[in-house]
């Protein structure tokens, strides 16, 4: 994807002037997008963003063209670089003018101070996969229970401008430089980083959701967050306790807002508090209707929640499970949470439910839903439903493209439906199950999986695969695309693609 | 299918020939230990509606079944609601009738229902004893009617650890002992959380003796340990939790070598041939970047042979559940991803790969040439392997009543020339209908081979190694030798001492608890030359008792106690002493603490409680009788009584509203009344009268009839307990 799209803000960070874009020649779909924020916004000076799925909508869908149909790792057709990761690698990869950023674990321990299982953002250079600097955190303390072993970053940076925010291992809401050290400053109001090299990351504020807010994070806080206007929203990861026996810290808050340049909490909203049925994985996602903006939280009670971007107040909630499903501790019951992401588009919001994939596969439902309406929407909003039986628990977000909707579920499946109707046309089955998006781009579709296969499947109401290849390791992340090359990060290993 | 093509004659030499190579599955990896089978006339195809199903009975379970002496024992789950409890199930191997079916309740644990069963049931031919290790931590010895032999509470009386994802571990029988290992927290050494096997008698449940052979434990696993006579010395080989294999003399738990493989604890079991282990996980490998590995350790070394062993390792092979079965030089894996692997055993060279689904979960069988390979995911394959490729023969669904596919964890059980299998949806009985059933006996490799009487003493093991009783009791210990081998020497006349007890000891390990001292725990210690060996003793008083904590020192807690490790300490406020728990460290606040025998019933427990508030957080803190559990919720503002933490099957909740840093006074009772128990619970200021009523009171039609009386706290902020008292 283009991962760069171009929204509103304020025109200071940190005391510094807005530095320009600095690479021209947007695509068309981003102008359109850039046209549509500018519209719908006063006409503040433009900034520069990258994200997880490209653009606030979450939606995945590129307008990048000669993207790579046939490539191997094996006998390095069309490997334009590749370059070792950690050992798993859950974040990312995500683009940004000269550099594309990776969340990842510390098993490749590129600095050798930082020693052990860590979590870690790694920066390299696009053009040739040279190593920049990278962003380390030790484990929290307490373990499994909140910080998982050797699962790293989780969360795929929001950038604006030259300031990169993600969530750390430790339950933080991070405020990094894109430059790290090299641009020869330590950026603040945090200056008093332990590590100052040129392969470290600078620090410009850190939010600690643990000691601020008593959450308590499930196995992992990984979200992904998204920022708009000055503000930066975030999914907390608040969860049951190491039995699964109920919410240790119900008062802590699951949805949260912050101030994009201090880090200060803006709102926090008491959503979904108690019902949290286990953790809390996704990602926020934002729309605007007749320019009025919604922020959409997944909540892991399995309803999504729309909250109103500057106060937190409530516009919407819709259950994403049938009334009659139930939830069973750990295992296959019909009651599901949601990690997949929501996607905005066209005044609706399109997601799906799904678990932990420990707890096995099971029906899934996805679900596109009205949000043009106020309040409990369970009953009125729901557009079109698919699923129990046609389709599986996923943690996978769609793309729209073309009246298409493409989504893919963790039973492995890849499926192209109506976007008005929801009325499926094909189905394509990976054989592993798919823990990343389908990403769309230059009429192909692209997608990982478990046994690190990728399929280039052809858009369109006819299922047709162009190209599968294994990329040595599971493909558990979405690719992103930028001037003809792919970038695709396997477990342990990120390669740039592209056909000569 | 194959055998109704053949002539009378050859059905005759089939039939004739049959029983000698398809006799009992007594383990979860059949008679082998290998996962293979020399059974012929095994099926090629089947299917759930009919083709060569010989019978399904009702069942559901995860794991492998056993087939004993014409019988097929498994573990599950049944019930619904209130009734949700574990199971062991006993089935007349030819028919599938259902001859007994035993409860399994469960009780202090994390563990959901649908993760009930997930350790196979051992079998032992030579007595026709079952064991069944549950997620609650009862270790039940059957006999092959049902009756209980002997039972232990691994929980309540060894500290046992459950964890939440279910993974138990599988018991293993070898000749005179049954083998089974947890993660623990106990007393004294064994305070520190780790992965430790116990070997029990396996006639009487008397501990044997105890091992830890590995360090800090990284996961809660389940490796089952393979039996292999290595170099003429009989050792026990397994998965450790903290990321290693260690062998050990199966007969003393001795350490002979270890092989640090993983990141992670190791949950695959290692498959044995000739004396090579082959090993394999899908996490971190302890010195590369890559995760996954496959790998075939010489098992004749001794120490850490990490450098010095290992034949040839497969880097990037993800089988973390499943466990390898070796046949003719071909090693058979199945990777998470439900991808058959087929590896030369003696370089590790892939010869080729098979899809039979997504999630790998389910051992392989190889037999008749086929493999039998599970996926969890509603499938059985049949797989035909070939030199260069395989071929699926047949694979088939198996839907749950309600239509989602079956979860399958386990293994086929090949046995008297048919397929056992236990699903989410039934027990399955696969087979040539047509074929004459004929239970055929495994016959026990059981070579019990001891020592010369006059070999040299290597190991000293003192017999009982673990005890409970009582101030004032008697116990006789004995003192047994081995030689370096691990093979038995004999009883032998050691210089007999004790080691933090108060009592007395005479020269032939008679041991008499001193009465006034009451409560106390510690060891007797035997030594004999150079060798030492010890058992660990616990006195409990008998009731009533009570405990102020005034005699207890600061930062301590009663000897005796299982579970207070080092999550209790005695703490002096305001001249008072106090039990306080403190946030734990590293995250797990939830504990409970055995104060007694688990088969004390009929009696009360009172404690006073305080707890603190921190931030948005409080805790919940309480008391344990008879295996229920009643505690005060902070954050909730709740009174519960439960049994079973993760299914509320029975609990009962009220509202209930007490502040932060107030001292409360707690009350339990439980009073077993014939089919059921009634538990009762109440709580006041402690500066107030105790009310007449109590408030809250649970039903439970599945009794708990007996259970050690404890102290549960879950702890995010400080807690306090003080003047305790039990009658």
């Amino acid at each position: 994807m283009i991962s760069r799209t171009k929204s509103p803000t304020s025109s200071t960070v940190q005391g510094k002037a807005i530095t320009p874009p600095r690479r021209g020649g947007h695509s068309k779909l981003t102008q359109l997008i850039l046209a549509f924020l500018l519209l719908s916004n006063s006409l503040a000076p433009a900034a520069e963003t990258a994200m997880w799925a490209g653009s606030p909508s979450r939606n995945q869908v590129s307008a990048e063209k000669n993207l790579p149909t046939q490539w191997d790792p094996a006998s390095g057709q069309n490997i334009k670089w590749t370059v070792p990761l950690g050992s798993q690698t859950y974040a990312g990869p995500l683009l940004m003018d000269d550099k594309i950023f990776v969340g990842t674990n510390n098993q490749s321990e590129r600095n050798p101070k930082h020693k052990g299982d860590r979590g870690i953002v790694m920066a390299f250079n696009a053009a040739d996969g040279h190593f920049l600097w990278q962003s380390s955190h030790t484990k929290l303390k307490a373990g499994r229970v909140n910080d998982w072993p050797q699962q790293g970053v989780c969360s795929t940076p929001f950038i604006q401008d030259d300031r990169l925010y993600y969530i750390s291992n430790r339950c933080e809401v991070v405020c990094i430089d894109t430059e790290g050290f090299t641009d020869g400053e330590n950026d603040g109001p945090a200056t008093a980083e332990p590590d100052t090299t040129a392969i470290d990351a600078d620090l410009i504020w850190k939010y600690d959701m643990i000691a601020e807010l008593d959450v308590f994070p499930h196995n992992l806080a990984t979200c992904s967050p998204v920022g708009v206007g000055n503000l930066l929203f975030v999914v907390t990861g608040n969860g049951v306790d190491e039995g699964h026996v109920h919410i240790p810290s119900p008062f802590a808050p699951s949805f949260i807002a912050l101030n994009l340049q201090t880090g200060e909490l803006v709102w926090e909203s008491d959503l979904p508090g108690e019902n949290i049925l286990h953790g809390q994985w996704s990602n926020p996602a934002y729309g605007e209707i007749d320019g009025v903006g919604q922020v959409i939280f997944p909540g892991g009670d399995g309803w999504v929640y729309a909250l109103d971007p500057q106060s937190g107040e409530l516009i919407w909630k819709f259950d994403c499970n049938p009334k009659t499903s139930e939830w069973e501790l750990g295992g296959r019951g019909s009651r599901n949470n949601i990690i997949s992401t929501p996607v905005f588009y066209d005044n609706k919001v399109y997601i799906a439910v799904g678990q932990d994939p420990e707890h096995g596969e099971g029906a899934g439902h996805l679900w596109a839903i009205d949000a043009s309406q106020k309040g409990d929407i369970t009953a009125t909003g729901a557009i079109w439903h698919f699923g129990d039986k046609d389709y599986n628990r996923t943690m996978s977000s769609v793309a729209i493209h073309d009246g298409l909707l493409y989504t893919s579920d963790l039973s492995g499946f890849v499926y192209c439906l109506d976007v008005a109707t929801g009325t499926p046309h094909w189905k394509y089955d990976t054989f592993a199950a798919i823990w990343g998006s389908p990403f769309v781009a230059d009429g192909k579709i692209y997608i990982g999986d478990e046994d690190g296969d990728v399929a280039v499947l052809k858009t369109g109401k006819k299922l047709e695969l162009i190209h599968e290849v294994n990329m040595g390791s599971a493909v558990y992340t979405t690719p992103v695309a930028r001037d003809g090359v792919l970038y695709i990060a396997s477990r342990n290993t990120l390669f740039a693609i592209a056909e000569k | 299918m194959q055998m109704r093509s053949l002539t009378l004659s050859a059905v005759f030499i089939l039939l004739y020939t049959i029983p000698a190579f398809s006799a009992d599955w007594p383990s979860w990896r059949g008679p082998l230990q290998n996962g293979t089978s020399s059974a012929t006339g095994l099926i090629s195809s089947w299917s759930p509606d009919g083709e060569n199903l010989v019978w399904k009975s009702e069942f559901i379970g995860r794991s492998t079944p056993v087939v004993l002496d014409g019988r097929v024992y498994a573990i599950g789950r049944t019930g619904k609601g209130i009734e949700q409890r574990g199971v062991i199930a006993c089935f007349d191997a030819g028919n599938g009738a259902k001859l007994w079916e035993r409860d399994n309740l469960i009780f202090h644990t994390t563990i959901p229902f649908n993760r009930v069963g997930w350790a196979s049931l051992a079998g032992d031919p030579e007595t026709g004893y079952i064991y069944a290790h549950g997620v609650g931590g009862m270790l039940f010895c059957f006999d092959r009617d049902g009756d209980i032999v002997w039972s232990r509470s691994l929980t309540e009386e060894y500290g046992r650890i459950s964890g939440y994802g279910g993974r138990v571990h599988t018991p293993v029988v070898d000749e005179d002992l049954v083998i089974v290992s947890y993660l623990n927290s106990s007393w004294g050494e064994q305070v520190p959380g780790r992965h430790r096997y116990y070997a029990f008698d396996k006639r009487s449940g008397e501990v044997i003796w105890t091992a830890v052979p590995g360090g800090r434990p990284l996961d809660t696993t389940y490796s089952v340990p393979v039996v292999a006579e290595i170099n003429g010395q009989r050792l026990l080989i397994g998965g450790n939790a903290d990321g290693s294999i260690y062998a050990m003399q199966v007969r003393t738990g001795k350490k002979v070598w270890g092989f640090k493989l993983s990141k992670r604890g190791i949950n695959s079991s290692v498959v044995v041939a000739g004396d090579k282990v082959y090993a394999a996980h899908s996490e971190e490998n302890f010195d590369t970047t890559s995760m996954g590995r496959v790998v075939c350790i010489d098992a004749t070394g001794q120490g850490d042979v990490t450098q010095t062993h290992e034949v040839w390792r497969r880097d990037g092979l993800l089988a973390g559940y499943t466990s390898p079965t070796i046949h003719q030089n071909r090693l058979y894996v199945i990777d998470n991803s439900a991808n058959v692997h087929c590896l030369d055993a003696a370089t590790g060279a892939e010869h080729w790969h098979h899809n039979i689904g997504t999630v790998g979960k389910g051992s392989p069988v190889w037999a008749d040439g086929r493999l039998y390979a599970p996926e969890v995911n509603g499938a059985l394959a049949i797989v035909q392997p070939g030199p260069t490729a395989a071929t699926t023969l047949d694979l088939d669904e198996i839907y749950t009543a309600d239509g989602r596919l079956a979860e399958i964890f386990g293994s086929p059980a090949v046995a008297y020339g048919r397929l056992y299998l236990v699903t989410e949806a039934g027990l399955f009985c696969l087979g040539d209908p047509d074929a004459e059933f004929v239970v055929t006996a495994f016959t026990v490799a059981n070579p019990k081979e001891q020592a010369a009487a006059d070999a040299t003493p290597a190991h000293l093991q003192v017999w009982p190694t673990e005890i409970l009783a009582h101030p004032g009791a008697k116990t006789k210990f004995s003192a047994r030798a081995f030689d370096a081998q691990g093979r038995l020497i004999g009883t032998v006349k050691a210089q007999w001492a004790l080691d933090g007890l108060v009592g007395k000891v005479d020269n032939k390990g008679k041991v008499k608890l001193d009465k006034a001292t009451g409560g106390q725990a510690g060891k007797v210690v035997a030594t004999l030359g150079e060798l030492q060996g010890s058992a660990r003793v616990r006195a409990v008083p008998r009731l009533p008792w009570s405990e102020d904590f005034e005699n207890v020192a600061v930062d301590k807690n009663p000897a005796f106690w299982v579970g207070a490790g080092s999550k209790f300490k005695v703490r002096e406020i305001n001249g008072d002493h106090v039990l306080v728990k403190p946030p734990a460290p590293f995250g797990l606040h939830r504990s409970n603490v055995y104060l007694g025998p688990s088969d004390l019933k009929d009696y009360t427990i009172q404690v006073d409680l305080l707890g603190s508030k921190k931030g948005r957080r409080r805790p919940d803190m309480g008391l344990i009788a008879n295996r229920y559990t009643l505690d005060l919720q902070g954050n909730h503002q709740r009174l519960q009584i439960r049994t079973w933490a993760a299914e509320l099957r029975m609990a009962k909740t009220i509202d209930f509203s007490w502040d932060p840093d107030v001292w409360y006074t707690m009350k339990m009772q439980v009073e077993v009344k014939g089919d059921k128990t009634l538990i009762r619970g109440k709580v006041w200021p402690r500066d107030q009268q105790e009310p007449e009523a109590w408030p809250l009171t649970a039903e439970d039609p599945l009794p708990n009839r007996s259970g050690s009386p404890g102290i549960y706290g879950y702890s995010p902020v400080e807690i306090h307990y003080d003047n305790l008292k039990i009658w």
